[in-house]
C-alpha cells in the first residue's frame, strides 16, 4: 500500500497550484462570481487548454495524453480551491468519458481531439423539470423521421450549457424504450440556453423545439445508451469529487489561518475550543470526502469494481463540501459572509454541486442495490 | 396551562379592528416580499408611511409605555397585532429598526423620564427610523474592546472611529451606539450608549455587500454599511443610562437581541415552502415523492421547536417573569434549526431552492433567498458559540455563580 501521489501527479499539482494563485486568484474570482459582464471562458480558457488540461482524460489516440483519472482528480482538486469556474469538467472529462464510452469509432474520431484541444466545449444535458438522475427520470422523447430525429422539450439545471458549443443530449425515442444520446450542435436552430440566476453557478435552462438531428449524430444504440451513459458518468463522479475535496481543503485553510490571526478577548479565536470544535468537524468532512473519493478513482483507474465506491464518494462529498463551508462560517463568523472576502465562493459552489450528477439521496438508493438490500 | 391564542369578545372585536385598519393603512406590494436586500426605495417609504400610520396609533411598539408612544398592550394583544401581520407577510416595525427594537427597550429601562420623552417617543411614534451600532472592525464577539471614542467636551461628546455592520439600505434618521467614553478606564467601566442624529457633520456611511442581511427580511433588512466617525459633535444630554455605565445598559440591549423577548412572526418561508410542496408545480408535486415527505416532516418538526422557544420567551418577557439561559437558548436554536431548515429544502426541491429564475423560482426566489439568509443569521447578535457561553453561565454550570438575565423593564 503507498497513498501518496507519484511525480507525474505532483507536478501535475504544482503546475496546477501556480494557475489558480495567478490567472485565478481570489480577486479576479470574486469578480467573476459578482460582475455578470466578465466571461469566464475569456479569462481562461486558452489558457487551460495550451496547459493540455482539456486532453488529460482524453486517450492518445483520440488526441488526448490518457492520463489517469487520479492524475485528473489531482488536477481537479487544485482547480477546487479555486474554486475555479467552467465547463472544463463538463466537456474535457464528463461528456469525453461518456463520448468514449458510446460513440461509435468515426464519432470519437471526430469528436474527442476537438474536445481535447479545447475547440469544442460540450456539456451534458440530461436533467429535466422533474429533476432527477436516474434513467426513469428522462422524460422527452425524440421523434423519428426518416434517417434523422426531432427534439423538443425542456432541460433545466443544466451545468456549463451556457459555455456549450455542443450539446449531449440525453432522451427517450417517441415508441421505443430506453434512452438515447444525440449530439446537439449548441447554436442549432430552435436550440435555447438560458442562464439561470441565483445562488448556483453556471446551470442553465435549455429548450429544445423541433431541433432536427442527423442520424449521424445519434451516439450509440437507440435506446441503448445508458449502460455506456452511466458507465462514463460513473467514471467521472470522482474527479467532480475531487474538486470539491479541493474546496474542502481550502475552506479549511482559510479558517484554520483565520483563527490563528484573528483576536477577539486578548487571545487568538482558535484557543478557544468551541473555535477548535468547528476546525475539527471541517477537516473531518474534508478527510472523509478525500479519501473516499481517491479510493474510488484508485478502483476505477485499476479496472476493478468501483460502482460502490463511485456512490459513496459522491454521496460524502457532496455532504462534505456543505458542511465544510457551514463550519468555515462559523469560524469566520462576520466577516465571512462579506463577498468581497471569498469564502461565500466556496459555500455557493458547495450548493450547486450538491445535486449534479445525483445527489446524497440518489448514490445512497443506488447503493442500496449494491448492498443487494433490494433487487 | 393553556397554549391557544384565545380571543376573548374584546379581543375578538380587536382582531377585527386590526384587520379592519391594515385593510386599508397597508398599501399594495409591500406584504410578501422575498429579498430585504434589494428593497426599492419606494418599497421602504411605503414601509415607513405605514410605520408612521401604526405608531400614531400606539401600535408600532404596542407593549411599549403609552407615555412614550405605545400602548402597553397585554401579550396576547400583540400576540393578535403580529398575527395579523404575519397574515400578510409583515412585521413589526414593518421595516429594519434595530434601534428601535433594542435601544427602546435600553432608553426606558434606563434612560431619565426627560430622555424617555425626548428620545422613546419618536420612535415608538414611527418618526424616525434607528441603526444599532455595537460591532467595529476589531469587536465582534469581544464588544467590550471596542475602541471608537465619545470624548467630553463642554455641552457635547465629541466622536471618532469606525462602526461596522451598520443597519440597512436606505439611511436611518438616528443611531443608537456604544462608545468609549473613559480610554484608559477599566474594561467594563469605560463605556456609555449614545443617541447620534445621523445627519451630523463628520459621519460617512460606506455599504457593502453582503451574503445576505440575516434574518431580518420580513422587517426588510437590506444592505450592511460602515459608518465613519470624523470629529462628531453630540449634545451631552443624548448620552442614556449613565457615563461609563454603558455594559449594565448593554445587558438590557443584548438581552433583546439575543432573543429574551422572543418573536412571534417567525421564519414564515416554512409555512409557505410546505404548501408549495403540497400543491402541484410544473406538472408534479414534491410531496409526491415519500421521502421528500419525511424530510419535510422532519423540517417541519425543527420549526415548531423553534417557534415553541419563542413563544415562550414571549410569554416570559410580557408577563414579567424571571428568565435565565432562555434568550440565549432560542437565539441559538433559531440560528442553527434555520441553517439546518434551509439546507432541508435544498434536498427537498433540488436546485430549484436556489434560483431566483422568474419562470423556474419556488415562492418567487424566497427559497433561495432563504438558502443565503441561514448561512447569514448565525452571526449577527452573537455567534452560536457566544450563545453557548451565555447558556453556559447562566445555568451556572460548574458550581459557579449564575449569571442574571439582562433586565427588560
Ligand atoms: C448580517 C449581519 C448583521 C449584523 N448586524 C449588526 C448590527 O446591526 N449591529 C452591530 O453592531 N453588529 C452587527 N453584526 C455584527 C455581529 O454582531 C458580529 O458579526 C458578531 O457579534 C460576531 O463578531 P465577529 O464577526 O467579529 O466575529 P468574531 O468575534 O471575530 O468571532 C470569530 C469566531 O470566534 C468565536 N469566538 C469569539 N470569542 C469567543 C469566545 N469567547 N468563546 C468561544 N468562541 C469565541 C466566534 O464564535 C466565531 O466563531 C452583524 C453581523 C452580520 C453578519
Amino acid at each position: 500500500m503507498d497513498l501518496s501521489l507519484n511525480e507525474t501527479q505532483k507536478l501535475i499539482q504544482d503546475a496546477t497550484k501556480d494557475f489558480v494563485r495567478g490567472a485565478c486568484s481570489r480577486e479576479i474570482l470574486v469578480k467573476l462570481d459578482r460582475n455578470k459582464n466578465v466571461d469566464v471562458m475569456a479569462t481562461y480558457w486558452k489558457q487551460m487548454s495550451e496547459m493540455g488540461w482539456t486532453g488529460m482524460a482524453i486517450p492518445e489516440q483520440y488526441g488526448g495524453s490518457g492520463n489517469s483519472l487520479l492524475d485528473v482528480a489531482v488536477l481537479f482538486e487544485e482547480l477546487g480551491t479555486g474554486p475555479v469556474p467552467g465547463p472544463l469538467f463538463s466537456s474535457a472529462v464528463l461528456c469525453a468519458r461518456i463520448l468514449l464510452e458510446t460513440g461509435s469509432e468515426a464519432q470519437k474520431k471526430a469528436l474527442l481531439p476537438d474536445i481535447a484541444s479545447g475547440k469544442r466545449v460540450f456539456a451534458l444535458a440530461f436533467t429535466e423539470v422533474q429533476y432527477g438522475w436516474s434513467e426513469d427520470s428522462i422524460r422527452m422523447k425524440a421523434k423519428k423521421e426518416g434517417a434523422d430525429y426531432v427534439l423538443s422539450g425542456t432541460k433545466l439545471f443544466v451545468d456549463d450549457a451556457e459555455y456549450a458549443s455542443d450539446l449531449l443530449v440525453v432522451a427517450g425515442i417517441e415508441g421505443g424504450a430506453g434512452v438515447s444520446l444525440f449530439r446537439v450542435d449548441a447554436k442549432a436552430k430552435g436550440v435555447s440556453i438560458r442562464k439561470l440566476e441565483g445562488f448556483m453557478t453556471a446551470k442553465s435552462e435549455v429548450i429544445f423545439d423541433n431541433v432536427k438531428v442527423s442520424g449521424s449524430d445519434l451516439v450509440g444504440a437507440a435506446g441503448g445508451a445508458w449502460a455506456g451513459l452511466d458507465k462514463g458518468m460513473l467514471a467521472a463522479i470522482p474527479v467532480l469529487c475531487a474538486y470539491k475535496v479541493g474546496g474542502c481543503k481550502k475552506v479549511f485553510d482559510i479558517s484554520i489561518a483565520y483563527a490563528g490571526e484573528r483576536k477577539q478577548f486578548g487571545q487568538v479565536i482558535g484557543r478557544f475550543s468551541r473555535v477548535q470544535d468547528h476546525l475539527i468537524n471541517l477537516v473531518n468532512h474534508l478527510d472523509a470526502a478525500r479519501w473516499t473519493t481517491y479510493e474510488a478513482l484508485w478502483k476505477l483507474d485499476s479496472g476493478q469494481d468501483a460502482a460502490s465506491s463511485v456512490h459513496i464518494a459522491k454521496a460524502v462529498s457532496s455532504e462534505s463540501y456543505l458542511n465544510a463551508c457551514d463550519y468555515g462560517h462559523e469560524v469566520h463568523a462576520g466577516i465571512g459572509v462579506v463577498r468581497e472576502y471569498g469564502l461565500t465562493l466556496y459555500t455557493k459552489m458547495s450548493r450547486s454541486l450538491y445535486h449534479s450528477l445525483g445527489a446524497p439521496k440518489y448514490h445512497r438508493k443506488r447503493l442500496e442495490k449494491e448492498l443487494k438490500l433490494v433487487a | 396551562m393553556d397554549f391557544a391564542i384565545e380571543d376573548s369578545p374584546e379581543q375578538t372585536e380587536f382582531r377585527k379592528e386590526v384587520r379592519a385598519f391594515l385593510e386599508t393603512a397597508v398599501p399594495p406590494g409591500i406584504t410578501h416580499t422575498v429579498d430585504a436586500a434589494n428593497q426599492p426605495r419606494e418599497q421602504y417609504e411605503l414601509r415607513r408611511d405605514l410605520g408612521r400610520k401604526l405608531g400614531a396609533k400606539g401600535w408600532l411598539y404596542p407593549h411599549m409605555p403609552k407615555e412614550y408612544g405605545g400602548s402597553d398592550m397585554s401579550s396576547d394583544e400583540v400576540m393578535i397585532l403580529n398575527d395579523e401581520l404575519t397574515r400578510i407577510g409583515l412585521a413589526l416595525p414593518p421595516y429594519y429598526d434595530s434601534g428601535g427594537r433594542m435601544g427602546g427597550p435600553s432608553i426606558l429601562v434606563w434612560g431619565t423620564e426627560e430622555q424617555k420623552k425626548r428620545l422613546l417617543t419618536p420612535i415608538f411614534r414611527g418618526e424616525v427610523r434607528t441603526w444599532q451600532l455595537l460591532s467595529e472592525p476589531g469587536a465582534g464577539s469581544d464588544l467590550a474592546g471596542i475602541k471608537t471614542t465619545a470624548i467630553r467636551d463642554g455641552d457635547h461628546y465629541v466622536v471618532n472611529g469606525q462602526k461596522m455592520w451598520v443597519g440597512s439600505a436606505h439611511g436611518a434618521e438616528r443611531s443608537w451606539m456604544i462608545v468609549v467614553t473613559d480610554p484608559k478606564g477599566e474594561r467594563h467601566k469605560n463605556l456609555s450608549w449614545i443617541m447620534v442624529d445621523m445627519s451630523l457633520p463628520g459621519i460617512t456611511v460606506t455599504p457593502m455587500e453582503t451574503l445576505a442581511t440575516g434574518g431580518e427580511g420580513g422587517a426588510g433588512g437590506g444592505c450592511k454599511n460602515t459608518v465613519f466617525f470624523d470629529n462628531v459633535r453630540i449634545p451631552a444630554e443624548n448620552l442614556v443610562g449613565g457615563e461609563n455605565n454603558g455594559w449594565k445598559v448593554a445587558t438590557t440591549h443584548l438581552e433583546v437581541e439575543h432573543g429574551g423577548t422572543g418573536r412571534l412572526q417567525d421564519r414564515r418561508v416554512i409555512g409557505e415552502f410546505i404548501d408549495y410542496c403540497r400543491e402541484k408545480h410544473n406538472g408534479f408535486a414534491i410531496a409526491d415523492d415519500p421521502d421528500a415527505r419525511e424530510q419535510i416532516a422532519e423540517m417541519f418538526i425543527e420549526g415548531e421547536v423553534m417557534r415553541l422557544f419563542a413563544v415562550r420567551n414571549h410569554w416570559l418577557s410580557h408577563t414579567n417573569q424571571p428568565r435565565s439561559y432562555e434568550g440565549a437558548q432560542y437565539s441559538l436554536r433559531r440560528k442553527l434549526g434555520s441553517l439546518d431548515i434551509s439546507e432541508r429544502m435544498l434536498r427537498i426541491a433540488g436546485p430549484y431552492a436556489l434560483t431566483t429564475d422568474e419562470r423556474w423560482a419556488p415562492l418567487q426566489g424566497a427559497i433561495e433567498y432563504f438558502q443565503r439568509d441561514g448561512i447569514t443569521s448565525l452571526h449577527p447578535g452573537a455567534t452560536t458559540d457566544i450563545q453557548k457561553v451565555i447558556m453556559a453561565r447562566r445555568m451556572g454550570t460548574g458550581g459557579r455563580e449564575r449569571e442574571q438575565a439582562g433586565k427588560l423593564r
